[in-house]
């Protein structure tokens, strides 16, 4: 108990005044002698029946029967005499329905009666409460593998010297458990209408071990204890069903354990952003049109226009300045001459750009041009962009725009934009060409034909090796099957068109030279 | 500087405050001890009823207390007060006609004297802390108690067969308070 300085609850020679009297006195450590004169007393508490029995110091004198008789200190009454403890010839008396109150001092007169002399008198009165000898009740026990049932005997109905919490706050009863030198007590709760059987269960013990247990009544002012006699069991050892079917319940619970930490673990890093799932797989790594995959399909019948390049060796005019006649017309006739051989057929793959081809070439792939018109150009000549290849009207800026966009669609053919563009195009191909340096022609009826002699125009040549900027021209094409997608000229760079249909049209742009060719 | 003060100021208060608080827990084990205590010494003192039962006398103890009726915590302080203190009035009076061994009733005096002051700190502790009205029935059936004892005493003129007689209702008191302190709450 905690107190403050100045109110020392428990000072010094007061607490080694209650240590000296405890150590003189104690508690009584016995029962003190109930006995007069003649006869010795004793009463005992045996299962729960309040037992009154004497004995006579004088074993000579035998009386054959005896009378009991009592009073209550506290109550100034008369003698009251036990009917069935009247003439009796056993020592004893059962006063368990007379004597209803454990906190009074008794006073019993005993006469012992030989006939109708009285032969003895005993007199004795005492405190009952702290008189009252506690036998230990009757009790059993059953084991089982971890723990042993044990089973109290309490009367039918509690007597009054016991009514309340008497039994509980008095007489405490005590379960001991005895194994291996150890000993441990058990202080079970006592309800106040505790009848018939009562049941403790030791626990928490273990299998194949031997257990003894005892039982008793603590009595508070005394130390002396009546223990019951030891009744002791070999606890079966643990089954095997019993401890696989344990194991297999806390091997589920483990596991269920684990996943639930490991599923909220996942959960945690997703929401965090540790992990960050993607659902957008790249195309590549799109397996459910697994067919398509292993069996790719075959590309469709694509459409093929074939538009013939006529490279025009444009040579750099110098002036000569030799006015000789004969020169300059050798020179203007022998250019368109040697001109005339001077274009190149290329073929455009109409789905040559289209997603389901995965081995189409690419646009640059096929332009490219014959060896021999590398041979017909000339270093000093300009080179103009021919075919593709031809000049922007709309500047340089729209041509190295209209150019990326085109590399776009080239560096990635398998793009969803590339699909879509590519039905939206329907079935055009679309190019720019510099008009006024290129022959066109349709190559259904024209495949054959010689490239047209057209000395009139002057020979041009291109440098392939420009052909980055030459494709920035398109040619428009008619043909079956998918387009490759092209990008659409925007408003700032108009693209012109040119169409393949209006070849024969001898039409203010272009002369028609008779062999199918338009000359513009 | 001064959260540091005022750090040691708290815990002060919350320290003393546990120091000062009552723990009824050890004051039931102190008052259960001395009550068994002084029953022990109360039966080591020699005596018998025999020659006595004429002397008789019904003092009326308290039923409110013989009944064990639950107490708040500030009257069960001041009826054990009460108790210890009366008891050791009555055993501090003519006891030369008894032929009692003197030091066992020391002994009891002492201890009935360690209680009752151990008590009235208690009692005081608790009225500083807080305010609180007790039950003056009960407390006033108890004084007219031990005072019908004292009565009975000086009427008898302090004799043997009334010195028994009163000792056995002591034997009753202690009982009635020793199960009292089973309803002390915690």
């Amino acid at each position: 108990m905690l107190w403050s300085q100045n109110a020392s609850p428990i000072r010094p020679q007061h607490l080694y005044l209650v240590v000296y009297i405890n150590l003189m006195f104690g508690v009584l450590s016995s029962l003190p002698d109930l006995s007069d004169k003649s006869c010795t007393f004793k009463v005992t508490l045996r299962n729960f029946r309040v037992i009154l029995s004497w004995e006579l110091k004088n074993h000579s004198i035998v009386p054959d029967h005896y009378t009991l008789q009592y009073t209550v200190i506290s109550i100034p009454d008369h003698m009251k005499t036990v009917e069935h403890c009247s003439n009796i010839t056993a020592t004893f008396c059962d006063l368990t329905d007379v004597w209803e109150v454990l906190s009074e001092t008794y006073a019993v007169t005993v006469d012992g009666f030989r006939g109708n002399t009285t032969l003895v008198t005993c007199f004795i009165d005492f405190f009952l409460a702290t008189h009252i000898s506690l036998e230990p009740p009757e009790f059993d026990i059953v084991d089982f593998t971890d723990h042993i049932n044990v089973h109290v005997n309490f009367p039918p109905v509690m007597p009054k010297i016991l009514d309340g919490k008497v039994l509980q706050f008095y007489l405490p009863l005590i379960i001991e458990e005895q194994s291996g030198g150890i000993v441990k007590k058990h202080n079970p709760t006592l309800d106040e209408n505790v009848t018939g059987n009562f049941t403790y269960v030791i626990d928490n013990l273990l299998p194949n071990t031997n257990y003894c247990v005892s039982v008793y009544f603590k009595h508070r002012n005394l130390e002396e204890i009546h223990r019951s006699p030891v009744k002791c069991t070999l606890l079966p050892p643990a089954q095997d069903t019993g401890s696989s079917e344990s194991a297999k319940i806390g091997g589920i619970i483990t596991m269920f354990l684990i996943a639930a930490v490991f599923i909220s673990t996942i959960l945690i890093l997703k929401r965090v952003g540790y992990i960050c799932l993607r659902n957008d797989f790249p195309k590549v790594l799109n397996f459910h049109n697994m067919s398509s995959w292993v069996f790719p399909e075959m590309p469709p019948l694509e459409a093929v226009a074939f538009v013939e390049v006529i490279h025009i060796n444009r040579k750099k005019k110098v002036w000569n300045y030799s006015y000789d006649d004969e020169s300059d017309s050798n020179d203007e006739a022998a250019a368109p001459l040697t001109n005339t051989g001077g274009y190149t057929k290329h073929g455009l793959v109409g789905g040559l750009l289209g997603p389901t081809s995965a081995s189409s070439a690419t646009w640059e792939d096929r332009l490219e041009p014959d060896t021999e018109e590398r041979d017909l150009s000339e270093p000093e000549a300009d080179t103009d962009p021919l075919m593709a290849l031809g000049t922007n009207p709309g500047g340089s800026e729209c041509t190295s725009g209209a150019y990326e966009g085109r590399g776009k669609l080239l560096q990635d053919p398998f793009s969803k934009e590339d699909s879509s563009s590519t039905e939206g195009s329907g079935d055009k191909i679309i190019f720019n060409v510099n008009l006024s340096s290129v022959f066109v022609s349709a190559l259904d009826d024209d495949d054959s034909e010689a490239p047209p002699a057209s000395p009139s125009f002057p020979e041009e040549t291109y440098n392939l090796e420009d052909s980055h900027r030459l494709e920035t021209s398109f040619l428009e094409a008619r043909g079956e099957g998918t387009q490759p997608p092209f990008p659409t000229p925007s408003a700032e760079c108009p693209w012109p068109e040119v169409v393949l249909s209006d070849i024969s049209d001898s039409s203010e742009s272009g002369v028609d030279t008779g062999d199918g060719y338009i000359m513009r | 500087m001064t959260s540091r003060c005022i750090l040691q100021t708290a815990l002060l208060v919350y320290f003393s405050t546990t120091v000062l608080a009552v723990n009824y827990d050890l004051l039931r084990f102190q008052l259960s001890s001395s009550s068994v205590e002084c029953q022990e010494l109360l039966l080591q003192l020699n005596g018998t009823t025999k020659d006595c039962l004429k002397d008789r006398m019904n003092f009326k103890f308290p039923e409110e207390i013989e009944k064990s009726q639950q107490f708040q915590k500030e009257d069960f302080i001041l009826v054990t007060l009460e108790m210890f203190q009366k008891t050791s009035d009555i055993f501090r009076r003519n006891l030369s006609s008894t032929g009692w061994n003197e030091i066992i009733v020391k002994n009891l005096l002492e201890t009935l004297h360690w209680q009752k002051e151990h008590l009235e700190e208690i009692l005081e502790k608790i009225m500083e802390e807080e305010n609180f009205t007790w039950d003056d029935r009960t407390l006033l059936h108890l004084k007219k108690y031990y005072l019908r004892i004292v009565r009975y005493l000086k009427a008898k003129e302090y004799s043997i067969c009334a010195w028994t007689i009163v000792q056995a209702e002591m034997l009753r008191s202690f009982f009635f308070l020793d199960k009292l302190t089973d309803y002390l709450p915690n």
